[in-house]
């Protein structure tokens, strides 16, 4: 590649973020980059998957073909949008596929085999009794339903608005939709949502 | 200010006043508003009570061994070749640029030592002295005199017979 256009990318990506720089050094073969960017958003992606398809592994599996994809389209990569807007089409791409595969067709049952993924809430000065701990898994499992039931793009909208406080512009570009669609979507899910778990505040 | 609920585009202002998202000037003017909005405040109350309820669900630990797979599972796709050469990366990566270069160079000075092309000559001419040796022209010039030698020879026994 000529060495002005390298120049050129390289500062787009570093106006872009970070991320796109290291991925343009993982482009250039350096392995140690990539750990880098797998340290940092091993979890965002999991979590995210997981809270998509509610089942733990089903979401590392499908994390690992993510970072696989990422991995494998080094070469090619170009720093044109922010590093995670691209990371989360991937792993949105992937979830919806799973989804629609049916490989979550027993969700339902899942949810209740799952609930043991659920970590333990850990209370610093004393440890829940047996009934506290009931009463905040089935608030929980009401959570994990409320959410599981909403369409597919809607649930992703709102578990990247909520838990990884993107922007509408970044979301509509991971939907590839435009910002509008993606408010219209967010106003719909939090109003399915408000309908089912506003009675737990 | 225009109640968000009845203009569709302000809509994510709730949204972004329930999560906290607004900053101090539009957080008080959205306060202002739910003041005499009944309607307004009715949403936002459900809707932090909804981003409470999110808030509470917490994922599981991710596995131990995830990279470990990862990397495996990236291993396997490297090629053999990758595999051979990869001891020699840092090697290839420099060397090979510099030896294209260095190749790209001694073409060029080949090509700029070759004599300029001679004017078109006939082909026929061409050809003899492409063809001829030193040893033949020395044995040219030798036939030539041995002729001259027996010519003279012929010429004086010639007289000779006349005289």
């Amino acid at each position: 590649m000529d060495e002005r256009v390298k120049t050129d990318m390289g500062s787009l990506a570093a106006a872009l973020d970070f991320d796109a720089e290291l991925m343009l050094r993982v482009k250039e073969g350096d392995g140690a980059s990539f750990g880098i960017l797998l340290e940092k958003h091993r979890s965002p992606v999991i979590h995210f998957l997981y809270r998509m398809v509610q089942n733990q592994a089903v979401a590392e599996e499908l994390a690992q073909e993510v970072f696989l994809r990422v991995y494998r389209s080094r070469e090619s990569y170009e720093p044109t949008a922010k590093f995670t807007t691209w990371l989360f089409r991937i792993a949105t791409h992937l979830a919806l596929n799973s989804l629609r595969d049916g490989r979550n067709r027993r969700l339902e049952e899942r949810l209740d085999d799952d609930s043991a993924d659920a970590p333990v809430r850990q209370v610093s000065d004393r440890r829940p009794s047996v009934e506290e701990e009931m009463v905040h898994r089935a608030r929980l499992d009401e959570v994990r339903r409320a959410v599981a039931m909403l369409p597919e793009k809607q649930r992703a909208a709102v578990l990247m608005h909520k838990y990884q406080e993107m922007e509408y512009s970044q979301i509509a570009k991971v939907l590839n939709c435009s910002e509008s669609a993606v408010k219209s979507l967010l106003f719909r899910a939090y109003e399915t949502l408000r309908a089912r778990l506003a009675h737990m505040a | 200010m225009n109640c968000p609920l009845e203009v569709r585009e302000n809509a994510a202002w709730l949204l972004d006043y329930a999560s906290g998202k607004l900053d101090a000037a539009a957080r008080a003017q959205m306060e202002e508003h739910m003041e005499g909005c009944p309607a307004c405040r009715e949403f936002a109350g459900g809707q932090q009570a909804v981003w409470q309820a999110l808030e509470a669900w917490e994922p599981a630990p991710v596995s131990m061994d995830f990279d470990r797979r990862l990397y495996q599972r990236i291993e396997r796709q490297v090629s053999w070749w990758s595999r051979l050469v990869r001891p020699f990366d840092p090697l290839f990566r420099h060397a090979v640029p510099v030896a294209a270069a260095a190749g790209v160079m001694c073409l060029a000075g080949l090509l700029m030592d070759r004599p300029a092309a001679k004017p078109a000559a006939p082909v026929e001419e061409s050809a003899q002295v492409e063809t001829l040796q030193p040893d033949q022209v020395q044995h040219a010039v030798d036939d030539m005199e041995m002729l001259r030698d027996l010519n003279s020879l012929v010429r004086a026994d010639d007289a000779e017979s006349k005289m």
